[in-house]
């Protein structure tokens, strides 16, 4: 089917809109995410705490924040999630390395959270390790603001105007050189999570649907999203693409990559197989040159939206197996697009999809959408048409009651 | 509710005739009918060839005439809900509910049931599962069928 008329691409759009559902964590899974780290928040920002008067808090980012976080492929994997530890401004003094000691040291004073952290520390992050009722990893990145930083972020949310770029964070680097001697924030490392995630929400935004993405995101206890944005879905597939044909390898093309690339491409689809298909193909145009001093040479340059001097592929050069990688993956994850929809059936579609995206997960995601089917029957909003027999919303006559009856195993 | 009376083949057949022009139609008199045609029952199914034939003292039957057989999902044997896998007869009603009598139009019943059936048999070829709901029962007839064949 080289070309799908409109019916059929509404069709297959719904079946990756169940895709996606069925990459979605769960609620359970991410109630109990901002469960524990909102005990984190707390405990580094009660009056005892050395931290207290900087009013820590621990927000999410990443995928947790932008929602496009995926289930692993084995249910028995940890979940990422991927947290900042916000201190509003600090005590004069600190240089990074006394700044992440404090707030390794806060943790290590909690009965349950010190049996949780890894030590040694990460480079930029404390590691939290759940392993009892829920499987995850919890990386925290303690970070400086300056002060009135919330209201400047509310602010970069309800207007346009304000500059995402103004929502820089510092962070501590063990291996930067100045980490145990400058206590001049502004000369430290710096990052910009939260300006990533109003980039993105900008970028996901359809006309004729609000979002509040990253309102929401930001929120103490924010609200697990059932329903995803076009952007959102495609993001999610394609990393579980990247899952599927890397597995385990260190050098597969990294989330950031993918989804600043995607952001990039896409161009306010408002269904996910257009969307996809559109991505794919306009994504290699978002992959710059620029000449670098050090190599002296071009090297490929995917720039951060909101910082555009960090190179997300600045790895690339050391390690072209990365390059290499990223490559192959575009051209592979094409190739699996465009062969499914080049299938002359829906079961044939589906069988094509199920290895390159995992079996289980399509049989899930078919599941949903049965189930679906089923539910709009009983809920007498199952038509037939005449003539062909389509049954959906649509058509001539509702299909009435009944349970059929047989052996179903 | 009581018992209604059973709607004449002519009008059954004119009914079919409506929804489906180009459908094929033999009728017997009051005594018999049989329609068949081809349907989609997605955007993207497949084309399916079914039949509805009705005798009378012997109620109606639906079938998928093509193709034949219907693929069978991994490691299955039979088809889920049906009378019998090789005559490709399907189950749309549990009998005991009287969900299907005479007393009720086709257009409006057994062949919206069949094409929704269709779709569920989709979903169960590739995944193996059944997710268009009713009543599980052990197909004596069928499964005699198997043993036999054993």
């Amino acid at each position: 089917m080289e070309y799908l008329n409109f019916e059929q691409k509404r069709q297959f759009n719904e079946i990756l809109q169940f895709l996606g559902e069925s990459l979605d964590i769960t609620q359970t899974q991410f109630d109990a995410a901002v469960r524990s780290y909102n005990v984190v928040g707390e405990w580094l920002s009660s009056p005892e705490s050395q931290l207290y008067r900087y009013r820590p808090e621990i927000l999410p980012q990443g995928s947790f924040m932008l929602g496009t976080m995926i289930r692993p492929i084995n249910e028995d994997d940890d979940l990422d999630i991927d947290l900042v530890c916000r201190l509003e401004g600090k005590q004069s003094s600190w240089t990074q390395a006394d700044v992440k000691a404090i707030v390794g040291n806060r943790l290590a004073d909690h009965g349950t959270l010190k049996k949780l952290l890894e030590l040694p520390d990460g480079r930029r992050c404390w590691t939290l390790q759940y392993y009892d009722s829920a499987n995850f990893h919890m990386d925290v990145l303690p970070s400086v603001t300056s002060t009135g930083y919330r209201i400047l972020m509310e602010r970069t949310l309800t207007e346009a105007e304000a500059s995402a770029e103004s929502l820089a964070i510092r962070i501590t680097d063990k291996y930067e050189d100045n980490y145990k001697t400058d206590s001049i924030p502004k000369n430290w490392p710096k990052s910009n999570p939260f300006g990533y995630g109003i980039w993105f929400e900008s970028r996901a935004r359809i006309s004729g649907r609000e979002i509040k993405l990253m309102t929401e995101a930001v929120q103490p206890v924010p609200k697990y999203q059932k329903n995803k944005l076009p952007l959102q879905r495609v993001v999610q597939i394609l990393k579980r693409h990247r899952d599927i044909m890397f597995n385990g390898d260190e050098d597969k093309p990294i989330s950031i990559i993918i989804t600043t690339l995607t952001a990039r491409a896409y161009q306010q689809e408002t269904d996910i197989y257009e969307a996809l298909q559109n991505a794919l193909n306009r994504i290699p145009a978002f992959i710059e040159e620029r000449w670098s001093e050090k190599h002296q040479r071009n090297i490929k340059w995917i720039p951060n939206p909101v910082n555009p001097e960090e190179n997300f592929a600045d790895k690339w050069p050391e390690k072209p197996k990365k390059e290499e990688n990223f490559y192959k993956w575009l051209f592979q994850v094409k190739n699996d697009i465009s062969e499914a929809i080049g299938q002359s059936s829906m079961t044939s579609i589906m069988e094509s999809l199920k290895q390159p995206f995992g079996e289980n997960l399509l049989n899930e995601a078919l599941g949903g959408y049965g189930k679906s089917l089923l539910h709009q029957r009983e809920s007498g909003a199952m038509k037939m048409a005449a003539s062909t027999g389509i049954v959906g919303e649509v058509g001539r006559t509702t299909v009435t009651q009944h349970n059929p009856y047989g052996k179903s195993k | 509710m009581g018992r209604a009376s059973r709607i004449s083949l002519l009008i059954q057949a004119g009914t079919l005739k409506s929804y489906f022009p180009n459908s094929q139609i033999i009728r017997k008199g009051e005594q018999e009918l049989r329609w068949t045609h081809t349907v989609t029952p997605t955007p993207l199914s497949k084309s399916y060839t079914i039949s509805l034939h009705y005798k009378y003292g012997k109620g109606a039957k639906v079938y998928v005439l093509h193709p034949k057989p219907l693929t069978l999902a991994r490691g299955k044997k039979l088809l889920p809900h049906v009378y019998s896998t090789p005559e490709q007869r399907l189950c749309l009603y549990y009998p005991k509910y009287r969900e299907w009598t005479p007393s009720r139009l086709y257009v409006r019943t057994l062949i919206p049931w069949a094409c929704e059936w269709l779709i569920h048999y989709e979903i169960w070829s590739v995944t193996g599962e059944w997710y268009g709901g009713g009543i599980d029962h052990e197909n004596e007839a069928e499964k005699t069928e198997m043993n036999n064949a054993a």
